[in-house]
């Protein structure tokens, strides 16, 4: 175990991605280090009929078909845009994917209203500058220039949140392959190598903030992630989510499949109750993703750890619960409290089980909030 | 009988048995059961043809094998009932899909009614080359051997009615989609998984997304080019391995076993009657059958299977239009696998030069086969000995890959980018590329040397699709219709029932193409051209069978007592194509189907009063028949004597003013039914007036609406015999606690003279003075509202009802009402707020002038005035009368009374009543002997 918080997905699956260069005997594109065949199996894990060693876990869990779409992208001269609702894992596919190809994914830019060109290309070392003029040694490289100079996967996570014209400076990154630095006499044109790919995330509820031109959007290939709603891959993606956290909480904690049924249950029926709302206002804020899931389930576990009898109760999981989602005042409790009342209370005393528990620290907890 | 055939195989499958379960179990049963399976089909004296459904390759097989083999008899597994109608599928556009269909069940629950079973068709199916052969050669006889229709429903379950297609890859519910309605789809050639795991197992080892890929992949293209004896066993071997690995739900099981029996049974019996050769017939089913286990399989098999006699459900038969969309929903097939099946189908035959089967006269496109010109060589029967292991050869060998026709892909590539733009896609020619490339490396991916379809269409969207979509169409929708598309298919006019042919015929006058699909315009000037009166009716009867759109009026109305002179439609018949053809199976002109739908409605368990006289109103609009409008009107009779709740009153009141308008100024004399309608109404509701008041289910617009009827027919009713007495006394009953109804009496005994005006506005009063009533105050006048219906003339008291409301009631009463009075206004129709608003504007100035000096008329102590006016009025007519006495000297000889007029001497007022008491003793006697006996 590394001594980082949370180690990148190159480090944190290093010995896997090791041996997986060792027995990978496919034909590679460019410098990619493994072949699209063993990025997929990297990502989506393997299976007996792989006939491999030793088992690969299974790191994203969705459509096949959208790894392979996203791996073949790459291999290709267009740069990959995920784009989907928040949540569905657009990062930790970027993530993995750039950590499978390059062994390196923290060449990352971060979209934001304040992003500038110079965070894409690159800016000056204002006293180096001053001390021996303008010079490559002066030059501060962005990640996305580093990851060009070097052959690597460059990421720009939320790129529809930077403003138009920042984005823009992606068009000729892509389509020429180089950034020219006019402020240097010689040396002035940085050419990117075989390898160098760019892997951009954009939220789809952020669409129309600041749209993507057509000729960016042309040097995209675009590919949906969909929010999962599929019970059975969301139980999976959450346990699997959970475990890890677990394990970097260092917490032993047991979380049983009962109460995690519980929480899968309670955001179905938020989520039809959101579907059949008729205006914002009958809809909590939250977007009810399976991120937010996680969240809640991080936040009880940690709370039943550090505060609680170092067991996960029923109690604790819907107090997190109303805690993580009620977001608006008078809104949002009310819904939780329609929902307790309306849902919650009729299936408690019909199935019983985890239920009334639920009940109890629900209402327990909106009493105190409101 | 050669028994090694498969002997090599059956060793190497005990060997991998062996190896991978480590010792005989299970899996070595399953193996071996497999070629035993395999084994017994190829055996079997009467030759199997196993088929998949869909699947160009087993077209392709069929078409070689029936010029091969030339059989005299073709079993088929169709359902036996619709053998009749195959020959009409010739004057159709394929697919179109064979249809059972039975109105009325008899031996099913009723509740299952409609029952449909529809067996769609298609062009690029083995089913097609077997009955094109079989009908266009002659000498040949095709024997459909499958259960009938009937026992396709005596066989389900009744849960079974409930569940449909439940496939998540289902298409989105399009039109074309539904074009199959909700019927029990079958289909010949069956194929698919039972348990959810195999398949799941397959498709993950295949790197497919859905069964029909997996299919395409790993059947259809490694057979497409493969010799009979190698296609056949590899089907059976797969409709084999499909049913040992898992025999899914014990019920269906059991059906299909019982559909192999009775397949048997049948062709045994056919074979027998007819004293065929087995060796002359072929039977073409799907693969799952053919590795039936019955005891009834073989022409050896048993005769123990009973097929149960049919219900004595009618069934009629049809042909339908279908769409590749259709079958796609109907049996949980992907979306675009039938069209990617019909291009591959399309390619097959170009590659292989094989001549299908066509039927002479067929619609369609591509040009109709030249039959036996082009048709090569039948080369010599196959050898008459036991067909040679080519199982072995074919599992060991490795997965056929199609060699990359680059050309095809590049010509997908470009296809799509063009189409993608015509839809608004900002998709060049640097699209193309990618998506050329793109589809090279992900078939890589994918463990293929050539994209297939579906790889392409992942590399379409992967290039193409941006973050929205501009158009209708998304990119996989765009390579769906580029690959194919979507084909609707066209019943051809021949093969259409008579009614859908006489309305084709009778709407011919309009010279528009009607079988087409899309909407028309059609436009009728009755002034001009009278002929096209007739299409007129016949497009308002379809208005009413039809589903809406298939004939819809953009100008014209139908109404009691109205033409239109011109009328302009919008015209969907090729659309509705399925609905007109199952309006054939209801009779046969549209006339007499409407004739039998009005009098199902009338005579249904179900009918209301309200509802036997739209019926009544329809028979009259459309059908213009008396003799079905009186009939109905009888009924109509009927129902409002047994009816016992006020709901429909109001619908009543409104279609017998309708029908009575209509026949006072159509009609000679008003029809006997609608007499005795009123009559008995006029008692029927006084029976129910006293309850109504008092029920608190009868709302007041129900109980408004009885006065209505009883006030508005009265000079009807009364000059029919009834009495109004009856009606004094319902209203003297009448003791409503609900304020809104107790307004409501208050306004019926209004109207009846019992209460004066003068001692309504004073209750009014009476209810705004007292604090304790004023909220209730509003209720009150919604009962007034209401009464507004059968009382109009009570519209200037309502307006200073309301008016007072608006100056005397309290805010905290006041607003919450108005809400409920401009809803209640807009509820009751355009009936009653007009005729408010007008008294209104007489009643309130009209300038804003005038207002200050405006004092309401109410306020304006009228009472006087008109008590005065009244004063003077009175002695005015009577001088005259006694001026001039002959008039009413004359008008009571006439009425039989005796006597003149006598003026009235001063001062003997009291005489009058003693001397008609005189002269009338009976009267008296009678209350005599009352008041003594009791």
């Amino acid at each position: 175990m590394s001594d980082l918080l949370r180690a990148p997905a190159e480090i944190k699956y290093a010995e896997e991605l090791d041996w997986l260069e060792s027995v990978d005997d496919n034909p590679k594109p460019f410098s990619w280090r493994l072949s699209p065949k063993m990025i997929r199996l990297f990502i989506l894990g393997s299976e007996r009929a792989d006939g491999l060693d030793r088992e690969i876990s299974q790191k994203w869990f969705g459509d096949r078909s959208i790894v392979e779409r996203a791996i073949v992208t790459l291999a290709s001269d267009r740069g990959l845009l995920l784009i989907g609702d928040p949540g569905t894992g657009k990062s930790w596919l970027a993530e993995l994917l750039a950590a499978a190809v390059c062994r390196n994914s923290t060449l990352v830019v971060q979209g934001t209203a304040g992003t500038t060109e110079d965070h894409i290309k690159y800016s000056w070392n204002v006293s180096m500058v001053i001390a021996k003029g303008q010079s490559r040694e002066s030059m501060i490289p962005s990640p996305i220039m580093t990851a060009m100079e070097s052959g690597l996967i460059g990421r720009f996570e939320e790129l529809t949140r930077s403003t138009s014209d920042v984005q823009d400076a992606l068009i000729s990154i892509l389509s020429e392959k180089y950034i020219s630095v006019p402020e240097l006499d010689s040396d002035n044109i940085v050419f990117a190598k075989p390898g160098f790919s760019v892997i951009a995330t954009a939220n789809s509820r952020d669409r129309g903030v600041n749209d993507l031109s057509s000729a960016l959007k042309r040097r995209f290939n675009f590919v949906r992630i969909p929010v999962v709603t599929n019970k059975k891959s969301e139980a999976e993606i959450v346990r699997f989510r959970t475990e890890e956290l677990l394990r970097r909480h260092q917490i032993e904690l047991d979380v049983p499949p009962t109460l995690l049924d519980v929480l899968l249950q309670s955001f179905a029926d938020l989520r039809a109750s959101a579907a059949a709302a008729g205006s914002d206002d009958e809809k909590l804020e939250s977007a009810l993703s399976t991120a937010e899931q996680i969240g809640v389930l991080e936040d009880a576990i940690l709370h039943s750890n550090f505060f609680g009898e170092r067991t996960l109760t029923a109690r604790t999981l819907a107090s997190s619960l109303v805690g993580s989602l009620a977001r608006r005042e008078p809104e949002d409790l009310a819904i939780l409290n329609k929902y307790l009342h309306g849902v919650v209370e009729p299936r408690s005393k019909e199935e019983g089980g985890s239920w009334p528990e639920f009940l109890e620290g629900g209402r327990d907890t909106i009493a105190t909030l409101s | 009988m050669n028994e090694g055939s498969f002997a090599a195989l059956r060793g190497q499958l005990q060997e991998a048995a062996a190896e991978f379960a480590d010792g005989p179990d299970a899996l070595e049963g399953i193996l071996l059961g497999i070629v035993d399976d395999v084994d017994r089909a190829v055996r079997e004296p009467l030759e199997i043809f196993p088929v998949c459904h869909h699947s160009p390759a087993s077209a392709l097989a069929m078409a070689r094998r029936l010029r091969e083999k030339q059989p005299k008899v073709v079993y088929l597994e169709l359902c036996e009932d619709m053998a009749p109608l195959l020959t009409e599928l010739r004057n159709c556009r394929l697919p179109v899909a064979v249809q059972a269909f039975a109105t009325e069940v008899d031996g099913f629950p009723t509740d299952w009614a409609p029952l449909s079973v529809v067996a769609p068709i298609t062009e690029a199916s083995a089913e097609y080359q077997a009955i094109a052969y079989a009908l266009d050669t002659p000498g040949v006889e095709l024997v459909l051997v499958d259960r009938s229709s009937d026992h396709v429903f005596q066989w389900q379950e009744n849960t079974d009615r409930a569940s449909g297609p439940d496939d998540p890859d289902a298409p989105p519910a399009e039109e074309e989609s539904a074009l199959h309605g909700d019927a029990v789809g079958v289909e010949i050639g069956d194929l698919r998984p039972r348990f959810a795991e195999l398949e799941e197992h397959l498709l993950r080892h295949g790197k497919v997304r859905h069964w029909s890929e997996w299919w395409h992949q790993y059947v259809e293209l490694p057979l497409g080019d493969a010799d009979h004896d190698t296609y056949r066993q590899v089907m059976l071997l797969i409709g084999s391995l499909f049913r040992r690995l898992a025999p899914g739900e014990a019920h269906r099981v059991r059906v299909d076993e019982d559909r192999e029996r009775y397949m048997w049974t049948r062709m045994r019996r056919h074979l027998a009657d007819t004293g065929t050769d087995p060796a002359d017939a072929l039977y073409v089913c799907g693969a799952f059958h053919a590795a039936s286990r019955v005891a009834e399989f073989g022409v050896h098999g048993t005769d123990t299977f009973e097929i149960t006699p049919p219900t004595g459900t009618k069934w009629q038969h049809g042909l339908i239009p279908s769409s590749h969309a259709a079958i796609e929903a109907q049996f949980g097939l992907a979306a675009g696998s039938v069209s990617i099946a019909a291009t591959q189908w399309a390619k097959n035959l170009r590659r292989t030069r094989v001549e299908p089967y066509r039927l002479t006269g067929q619609a369609g496109r591509g040009k109709a086969a030249k039959k036996t010109a082009t048709a090569p060589a039948v080369p010599a029967p196959a050898g008459q000995g036991p067909a040679p292991d080519r199982l072995t050869g074919f599992l060991r060998r490795p997965p056929v890959l199609d060699r990359l026709d680059e050309e095809e892909l590049l010509g997908w590539s470009v296809e799509i980018v063009r189409a993608a733009r015509r839809n608004g896609y900002l998709a060049s020619t640097a699209d193309a590329i990618a998506v050329f490339e793109t589809s090279i490396l992900l078939a890589g991916m994918r463990d293929r040397a050539k994209p297939t379809p579906y790889d392409f269409q992942d590399a379409a969207i992967t290039c193409i699709e941006k973050d929205s979509v501009p158009g209708r169409r998304d990119v996989r929708r765009l390579v769906e219709i580029m690959l194919g598309g979507d084909r609707v298919g066209q019943v051809g006019y021949d093969a259409l029932p008579p009614l859908a042919r006489d309305v084709h015929d009778r709407l011919a006058p309009l010279g528009l193409k009607l079988q087409q699909r899309g909407v028309q315009r059609a436009l009728l000037d009755m002034a001009s051209r009278p002929e096209l009166e007739a299409c007129s009716d016949v497009l308002w009867m379809l208005r009413r069978l039809m589903p809406h759109g298939a004939a819809r009026p953009v100008m014209g109305e139908r109404r009691l007592g109205e033409r239109s002179v011109q009328e302009s439609w919008d015209l969907a018949l090729g659309t509705h194509q399925r609905a007109l053809i199952e309006l054939g199976y209801e009779g046969v002109s549209i006339e007499q189907v409407l004739e039998q739908r009005l009098r199902r409605t009338a005579y249904g368990p179900q009918a209301t009063t309200a509802k036997v006289l739209e019926a009544v109103e329809d028979a009259t609009l459309y059908l213009r028949s008396r003799r079905l409008a009186d009939e109905l009107g009888g009924r109509a009779l009927e129902v409002l004597a047994t009816e016992r709740s006020v709901d429909g009153a109001p619908e009543v009141l409104r279609r017998v003013r309708a029908l009575l308008a209509y026949y006072r100024t159509s009609e000679p004399s008003l029809p006997a039914w609608i007499e005795s309608f009123v009559k008995t109404g006029y008692a029927h509701y006084c029976t129910l007036l006293p309850t109504a008041f008092t029920d608190d289910d009868a709302s007041a617009r129900q109980v408004a609406a009885m006065l209505g009827f009883l006030f508005s027919m009265e000079g009807l009713a009364l000059s029919l015999g009834c009495d109004r007495s009856q009606l004094e006394l319902a209203v003297a009953q009448s003791h409503p606690e609900d304020p809104a109804k107790t307004a409501l009496l208050w306004a019926a005994r209004t109207h009846l003279g019992t209460l004066s005006r003068a001692d309504l506005r004073e209750r009014i009063a009476h209810l705004l003075g007292n604090p304790l009533v004023v909220p209730a105050y509003p209720r009150y006048l919604n009962g007034f509202l209401h009464a507004l219906e059968p009382v109009p003339g009570l519209a200037d008291f309502v307006v200073e009802a309301v008016s007072q409301a608006f100056a005397a009631l309290p805010d905290p009463v006041l607003l919450p009402w108005l809400p409920t009075l401009i809803s209640g206004l807009r509820g009751s129709g355009a009936e009653l707020a007009p005729l408010l608003i007008r008294e209104a504007g007489r009643v309130f100035p009209a300038r804003l002038a005038e207002l200050d000096s405006w004092v309401p008329p109410w306020k304006a102590e009228p009472a006087p005035a008109r008590r005065a006016a009244r004063g003077t009025t009175g002695p005015r007519g009577l001088p005259l009368l006694a001026a001039h006495p002959a008039t009413c000297d004359a008008l009571a000889e006439l009425l039989g009374c005796d006597g003149g007029w006598t003026t009235e001497e001063p001062g003997t007022p009291a005489a009058v009543g003693a001397e008609l008491l005189a002269r009338h003793p009976e009267t008296a006697q009678a209350l005599e002997l009352l008041l003594s006996t009791t």
